[in-house]
């Protein structure tokens, strides 16, 4: 017997599984979510979070521009609390760049993106930071920054508050099955290592570059090409809106300004497991080379952080790899293709198509379950209003930025300066089970994300482990150092310039004020199991090195 | 800008070296780069407090531990500088406080044990009168107090750890917290703003009375934040713990340090006024080198460079957090000599995996000769007038065994000295 029953089992947190699990649930169908780690800790919080125009792939990918013209047009209605509405440019920096150009324009009018050639002076005079090698630019209105944390989190309340659950930290070890059929599923909690069935009528496999190992404890095969990308976090927005390089898609082209830093990326280097992420310096270096090509400021500004992420391709069987495969999607309906029913997959596409992956997806499901109501996720806002602040936009009039005259917004408290996080914002978190990590109220709040790296507020937040939380000193402190460690992963890659005064702050801060290095082999042998234990557990497909170990952004 | 003795630097070694000259009657200029460490993690003089990186017993009496160190690695900064230089030094840090109208503790006969906000017992040489009474090695029990609104010390976070390492049995450690009177949770407030409220007297006894509310029983000792008072910290703690009814101590948490901030500002004001020339917020740039010697250095001051002419120089710049050493990608250059102190193919290098583990980064600095001065690879001086103190010196982290400050005392006083014979 099932511990819990349900109607429909989503596996995986990313953007795909979120949007999934809301699609059941405003088709009316109970669904749980189980998800290996924390939501949106694998290929959608690695992602650099440009909202895309179709623009990169207008040329190459035609079907997959546009799919980001019409799912860009429904997320800027549906979940604006998520989107700077920054929008591009598209560059060219060289004379190879421009023989792209004629392709670009053409392929822009046939996927139906704005474009509107500017010239270069007045592109520099809307965007002084467009670097002297700027040869042609494009102004694409369409572009912006889609925050993939506050997306996958806006996604999952939207399903909470119509009834379906979330299990984070909640792995998928095996099926049941009734011959052919689908019953349900084993799964295995990563921090307690308990063990729960749930019984559920369809299971669909949104596991993006993790699909194939989940499909193969059916002894089905999903072929999904695990590629590498590595981004560089700067300290500032160095730009205000994005800047893509207007060339055939390669490394290091193209530049975010998300909220309060900018984001460099990418390259694309298939590796062998999606969790084996390792940042090479050659990358980093390049990513900012390239990136100082299209904007000055680039090379000058503060590094933050390096992290990596994987993209999940999927395999139509083509010789292409990497970049030249299809960023398009594909609904895989285990029933028809392998004579399991119940059991679908989701793969490939990307993080501003999540919902119409999720839309087709779930039409397939829901027609097997006879459930005939039409999907509803591209009418209905994420956040099921329409009149909050824009939560980007608006945050720091929300923080009350102090007015040089007058003190009619007093400066509220804050928990994380560098992000003007209050204690309002991480509060909610504490109390929510699917958090276990200070590393997941980061991803939901931006808590230790500038900067300082959570140097200041990771003892704050182990402060609200103890008080909000009721955990005991020693995991609380143990919490606090796996934030700063996860933190230093990235931080190490982009180490020269002022991160080493950073630095010495931070180790003055908690292993010369705070003792925090003792406390830490004090308490090694008699560190309790709680609910904040050190990140560990067995990747799905297991054996190699963990995700956690991976940079995150 | 002629100068008898140019010390550059912005912490405690240059503190203690430009001191050291001034009681010697020289004339020493004080080259300040600006706001450093000190005034955001900054509270006690450690002098050693573990043995090694390993070490989880502290050292006990710090004079005898450094002894050993010396015998154990001659080629430590504190075995260049000497146990002379130490002794010294710190006789002169004390004398200085005193003078200088702070009533600290302490000696290098023994170490105090002293709870750090996350509860953990730590092993200091000179603390603040205002932070002793929370030693550990008394029994008497202790109650961790915060105030509500106050995010940057927890005092449920201390008490849980605290007990488990140290505890006394039963209720021995435990947390408590209380308003402040005027302070509002939803509006932010910082250390600061404590510290200045906590001069006023009558804000004093009202949070001393909420507090003999909380606490029932005799005999035990409270433990707060640091913020009693900006600048007049010992009679604000001293009258404060009489109105609690109970010892009171300080416990530093997080920055801006309100320790730092008054140990060092006080310090520097004292300095000033007995007469040393100090320059503010001007960053050396570069040296002039000929004959072996340097004959002068160049300040970026308000847009322009400023020389100073000096018979000696000590560099007691604090590696890499006020900036001196210029770290670029794969270099790290130093701001005088132009010297590559470090060269490493990849950033990663210059880092542990774990934060809290050693970093190699944090031992970039000048190898040294004997005599402190900054040397080449072969040993050879860089100029025989330059001394270097403190954390510019290569080879060595104190972050891992606690010795930042005895540290700069001994290689403060020393380099003081030999920039005198020079």
């Amino acid at each position: 017997m099932p511990d819990t029953t349900t109607g429909v089992v989503v596996i995986g947190g990313g953007s795909t599984g979120a949007g999934v699990l809301r699609d059941l649930s405003m088709r009316g169908i109970d669904a749980v979510l189980v998800e290996k780690g924390d939501l949106a800790s694998g290929t959608t919080g690695r992602s650099h979070g440009l909202l895309h125009s179709g623009g990169r792939y207008c040329v190459n990918d035609l079907a997959a521009a546009i799919e980001c013209v019409e799912e860009g047009r429904i997320l800027r209605r549906i979940a604006r609390t998520t989107i700077e509405d920054t929008g591009g440019y598209f560059v060219s920096v060289s004379e190879e760049d421009e023989a792209w150009v004629p392709r670009f324009v053409e392929g822009c009018g046939k996927a139906g993106i704005s474009c509107e050639r500017i010239s270069v002076e007045e592109a520099r005079r809307r965007e002084p930071a467009l670097s002297k090698q700027v040869r042609t630019v494009f102004w694409i209105p369409e572009d912006g920054h889609l925050d993939p944390f506050y997306l996958v989190m806006g996604n999952v309340e939207s399903a909470r508050r119509r009834g379906a659950q979330v299990r984070t930290y909640t792995e998928v070890t095996g099926f049941n099955r009734d011959g052919n059929r689908v019953t349900g599923v084993l799964t295995r909690d990563t921090m307690t290592g308990e063990e729960t069935t749930i019984g559920c009528k369809a299971v669909i496999n949104a596991t993006g570059a993790w699909a194939g190992f989940v499909a193969k404890l059916l002894d089905v095969e999903v072929k999904v090409v695990p590629v590498k990308g590595v981004m560089v976090v700067l300290s500032h927005r160095v730009a205000h809106a994005t800047i893509n390089r207007c060339h055939k898609p390669g490394d290091g082209d193209i530049i975010v300004p998300a909220l309060s830093v900018a984001i460099l990326g990418t390259t694309a280097v298939r590796v062998p497991h999606p969790e084996v992420l390792p940042i090479e310096w050659e990358e980093v270096r390049h990513m900012i080379e390239e990136g100082s090509l299209m904007a000055d400021g680039v090379s000058t500004a503060r590094a933050m952080r390096a992290y990596a992420g994987v993209r999940p391709l999927y395999d139509l069987g083509a010789e292409a790899e990497g970049r030249e495969m299809s960023r398009n999607f594909a609904v895989i309906d285990h029933e028809q293709r392998d004579g399991i029913a119940g059991f679908a997959s989701i793969v490939g596409g990307k993080v501003t198509t999540y919902r119409l992956m999720a839309e087709r997806v779930t039409d397939l499901v829901a027609r097997r379950l006879g459930v005939t109501m039409p999907c509803a996720t591209a009418g209905v806002p994420l956040n099921d209003r329409d009149d909050e602040l824009d939560q980007l936009r608006h945050r720091p009039a929300q923080v009350g930025v102090p007015k040089p005259h007058g003190d009619e917004l007093a400066l509220q408290p804050l928990v994380c300066e560098c992000e003007l996080v209050r204690p309002q914002d991480v509060a909610p978190w504490f109390e929510d089970p699917a958090v276990r990590t200070l590393e997941d109220i980061r991803r939901r709040t931006r808590t230790g994300m500038g900067p300082c790296q959570a140097a200041v507020c990771s003892y704050r937040l182990a402060g609200r482990l103890v008080t909000d939380r009721h955990q005991d000193g020693p995991a609380a402190t143990r919490a606090m150092a796996d934030l700063l460690e996860t933190r230093w992963r990235g931080v190490r890659h982009v180490f020269w310039g002022s991160q080493l005064r950073q630095a010495q702050v931070t180790a003055g801060l908690h292993l010369e004020l705070f003792n925090l290095d003792r406390q830490l082999m004090l308490e090694k042998s008699t560190a309790p199991a709680g609910h904040f234990p050190p990140p560990q557990g067995e990747g799905q497909g297991g054996g190699v090195e963990k995700a956690e170990v991976a940079s995150q952004r | 800008m002629r100068a008898d003795i140019a010390v550059v630097g912005s912490g405690l070694a240059a503190l203690v070296a430009t001191r050291t000259l001034q009681q010697a009657g020289r004339n020493p200029v004080l080259i300040w780069p600006g706001l450093t460490s000190l005034y955001f993690t900054y509270a006690t003089v450690d002098v050693l407090g573990y043995s090694d990186l390993t070490a989880t017993q502290p050292v006990e009496q710090p004079e005898a531990g450094v002894a050993q160190l010396i015998a154990d690695h001659p080629d430590h900064p504190y075995a260049v500088a000497g146990l002379d230089a130490l002794r010294s030094g710190t006789t002169l840090l004390i004398e200085w406080l005193r003078a200088a109208g702070f009533s600290w503790q302490g000696s290098l006969a023994h170490n105090l044990l002293l709870p750090t906000a996350i509860g953990t017992p730590k092993p200091s040489c000179l603390v603040p009168d205002s932070m002793a009474p929370g030693d550990l090695r008394r029994d008497e029990p202790i109650v961790f107090c915060g105030f509500h609104g106050y995010e940057d010390f927890v005092p449920e976070l201390a008490a849980s750890n605290l007990s488990r390492s140290w505890g006394r049995g039963e209720g021995s450690v435990r947390a408590i917290r209380v308003s402040l009177p005027g302070f509002d949770a939803s509006r932010l407030f910082t250390s600061i703003d404590l510290a200045r409220s906590f001069e006023d007297k009558a804000f004093r006894q009202e949070v001393a009375s909420r507090i003999r509310r909380e606490i029932s029983v005799d005999g035990h000792r409270l433990g707060v934040p640091a913020v009693l008072g900006l600048t007049h910290d010992s009679d604000i703690h001293s009258s404060f713990a009489t109105q609690v009814g109970h010892p009171v101590f300080e416990i530093p948490t997080l920055p801006p340090s309100v320790l730092g901030l008054r140990l060092f500002d006080r310090l520097r004001k004292h300095i000033q006024e007995s007469g040393v020339e100090m320059i503010w917020a001007a960053p050396a740039h570069e040296a002039e080198v000929s004959d072996g010697r340097c004959r002068r250095i160049f300040l970026k001051s308000a847009g322009r460079e400023q020389p100073i002419d000096a018979r000696a120089y000590v560099l007691a710049i604090e590696d890499t957090v006020d900036g001196a050493l210029r770290a670029g990608v794969h270099t790290v250059v130093d701001p005088f000599f132009r010297q590559s102190l470090a060269h490493h193919a990849v950033p990663t290098e210059r880092t542990d995996e774990s934060l809290f583990k050693p970093q190699p980064f944090a031992s970039i600095g000048y190898p040294v000769t004997d005599r402190l001065q900054p040397s080449d690879d072969a040993g050879r001086p860089l100029a025989g007038n330059v001394f270097v103190a403190g954390g510019a010196i290569a080879g060595y982290d104190p972050v891992g065994t606690k010795s930042r400050g005895g540290l700069a005392i001994a290689t403060g006083y020393r380099a003081a000295k030999e920039a005198m014979a020079a």
